[in-house]
């Protein structure tokens, strides 16, 4: 069976918060952010889609993982999807004009059609830089399977059995099963993606990865005309209003603290 | 534009807080205004009691109730159906959700059927000309993007809680109530529940005082801490993404993007540095406190009072100095 992962490259979040919080994020017109400094790497959500895929393959489940990934210049990432134990990855180059979720999914869909379908769709349950997490949605509908959200694990008893997921709902995990084709969002609970092993690295580095075109996709009509585009970015203002407590250590620092709040009558004095 | 705003609620199996409807419903309401287009309620699912007095001081026109037993029972497929048949007899302009945990999943999937625009975590909807901008909180809260929806086709919008004050209208409305009749017997759920979530107590979204603590804790063990303050203040005890992650607590206790939207009378935070993602999920908080033992952490920047100490010294002060408070009257 074909495992599909969909892995996007973002600008690193904790690097784009200390721009963010030290007031010295870079927007230009378009709302991009350009700092060169901040690093590029995979979509946190996306490695441990990764991840699950690798781990129905390590139970003894006969697939094939395929890493697939728009945008430019991602040879990096990817060989980092081979290294981890992706079977095959693809790059996209992305189409000249701006690009929505709308584009996005159009053209995964594109691509899935052109390789004959995928019985499992993995993707990260958002991406860290726009946490719009639509596209899986979009990508279900275009591709006519249906959609598990928030895995926490992902497991398969056998070929052609359907696929049991265990979803992080705010009621605790549910337990939910869905025939295949489908697509599948991952949860950081998922737990921590593996770590590529030395000779993986050195096998990944000499690998090319595929680049296709969305010339060469059959992507449909509309398809690559985005329903939103970025107007602006911005970082929002903070009030900032704190009062630093002072005393003579922890047990002053309490009751003047504690004191505070039962004037606030955020804390009641007698119950 | 003349079709009209539709603000969607569900009252699935995961009950929709009211506040949030009517945040939608306030928001909502000032977008029809700018547009001068009509504004209405799509109940999907059982509709609530007070549904009339809500929408009118809102000032709602119309209420549409979809309330096939199908739709009570949470699950996707039915919802969709029916939404995007009502949507398809009753074009919207903007279609309004208040995000949660349910319409995460559904509102994604109702643009895609529709061919629709979509921008999740919004936290405001403006008329600009002819279109509609939506803000959407994006790197976890960290910046806004102001997004640009295409005109010619709907836009779904799935509304941050915490995100708009819910206001009434200037003056009450007299809305009219219709069942709309939706055939859902054709409607087969591909997702099947095998051992559905059981809510156990209390919930975090509904607490009035949260103490959370955070990687700054150092140990597993001095978690206890926290939950003993939590304890001591009547309320309950929640965590950081990093802490959660690492098994010290389980993951209905965790805060932020990727986990609750609270909003407590009082939040107080505990070796946690004040992650924008974090701060997601508590800075609806009336008031928040810091204890944090690095003066610059971004925690302060959010924070009414803040102590810069060592959380695991301070903890247990606090648990003394609350107790004697809570006993004095006694
Ligand atoms: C897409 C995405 C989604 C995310 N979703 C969430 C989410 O839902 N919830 C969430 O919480 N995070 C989330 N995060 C993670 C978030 O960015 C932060 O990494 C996380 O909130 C940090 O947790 P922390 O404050 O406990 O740990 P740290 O950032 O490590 O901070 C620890 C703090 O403790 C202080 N400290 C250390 N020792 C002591 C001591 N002895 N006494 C007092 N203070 C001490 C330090 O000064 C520091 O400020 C997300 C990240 C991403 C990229």
């Amino acid at each position: 069976m074909r495992i599909v992962v969909f892995a996007k490259e973002v600008l690193d979040p904790d690097a784009v918060g200390a721009y963010a919080v030290s007031g010295g994020l870079v927007v230009d017109d378009d709302g991009n952010i350009t700092q060169s400094t901040i690093p590029r790497l995979m979509n946190g959500y996306d490695e441990q889609a990764i991840e699950a895929a690798l781990r129905l393959k390590d139970s003894g489940l006969e697939c094939t993982v395929v890493v697939a990934s728009i945008g430019s210049d991602q040879t990096a990432m990817l060989r980092h999807a081979l290294s981890l134990g992706a079977d095959e990855v693809v790059a996209i180059e992305p189409p000249e004009g701006p690009m929505d979720c709308h584009v996005v999914a159009s053209i995964l869909v594109a691509w899935v059609a052109s390789v004959g379908g995928a019985d499992l769709v993995l993707c990260g349950r958002q991406a860290s830089d726009d946490d719009q997490g639509v596209v899986p949605a979009l990508v279900s509908v275009g591709l006519g399977m249906p959609l598990v959200t928030l895995a926490r694990s992902v497991e398969m008893p056998g070929l052609g059995q359907p696929v049991q997921v265990v979803r992080v709902t705010p009621d605790g995990d549910e337990k939910v099963e869905v025939d295949l084709p489908a697509v599948v969002t991952v949860s950081s609970e998922l737990g921590e993606p593996r770590y590529p092993t030395m000779p993986q690295k050195m096998a990944a580095r000499k690998v090319n990865p595929p680049v296709l075109t969305t010339q060469e996709l059959a992507v449909g009509a509309g398809g690559l005309e985005p329903a939103v585009v970025v107007a602006r970015q911005f970082v929002p203002t903070l009030k900032g209003d704190c009062e630093i407590i002072v005393g003579e250590g922890p047990a002053q620092l309490a009751d003047e603290l504690v004191a505070r709040l039962v004037e606030n009558k955020l804390i009641k004095a007698g119950r | 534009m003349t079709a009209p705003v539709v603000v969607c609620s569900w009252t699935g199996i995961r009950e929709e807080p009211p506040e949030e409807t009517e945040a939608a419903l306030t928001l909502g309401r000032s977008v029809s205004a700018g547009l001068g287009v009509g504004l209405v309620w799509l109940v999907v699912g059982p509709a609530p009691q007070d549904c009339a007095e809500v929408a009118a001081r809102h000032g709602v026109g119309e209420i549409e109730v979809i309330s096939d037993p199908k739709l009570s029972t949470g699950l996707a497929d039915s919802f969709v159906e029916a939404v995007c048949r009502f949507l398809g007899d009753h074009p919207a302009g903007l279609v309004l959700f208040s995000q949660t945990f349910d319409t995460r999943l559904v509102a994604p999937l109702v643009a895609g059927r529709l061919g629709a625009s979509v921008v999740m975590n919004a936290l405001d909807v403006a008329v600009e000309g002819d279109g509609l901008e939506v803000t959407a909180a994006a790197f976890g809260g960290d910046t806004r993007v102001v997004y640009r929806a295409a005109t010619g086709r709907p836009c779904v919008v799935a509304l941050l809680a915490n995100s708009v004050v819910p206001e009434p209208a200037s003056s009450p409305s007299s809305p009219t109530v219709s069942e709309v009749p939706v055939d859902l017997s054709e409607v087969h759920e591909r997702v099947r529940v095998l051992d559905p979530a059981r809510a156990e107590g209390p919930r975090l979204e509904d607490a009035e005082i949260i103490v959370a603590g955070g990687r700054g804790l150092g140990s597993p063990q001095n978690y206890k801490l926290v939950e003993q303050l939590a304890e001591a203040l009547g309320g309950m005890a929640a965590a950081s993404r990093p802490i959660v992650d690492d098994g010290w607590i389980d993951s209905s206790r965790q805060v932020g993007l990727t986990g609750k939207i609270t909003r407590p009378a009082l939040y107080l935070a505990a070796g946690i540095s004040g992650a924008t993602q974090h701060m997601v999920g508590c800075s609806a908080a009336k008031t928040i406190v810091a204890v944090n033992s690095d003066p610059d952490a971004p925690i302060f920047r959010h924070a009414r009072y803040g102590i810069v100490a060592d959380c695991n010294e301070v903890l247990p002060e606090l648990v003394r100095a609350v107790t004697q408070v809570s006993d004095s009257h006694d």
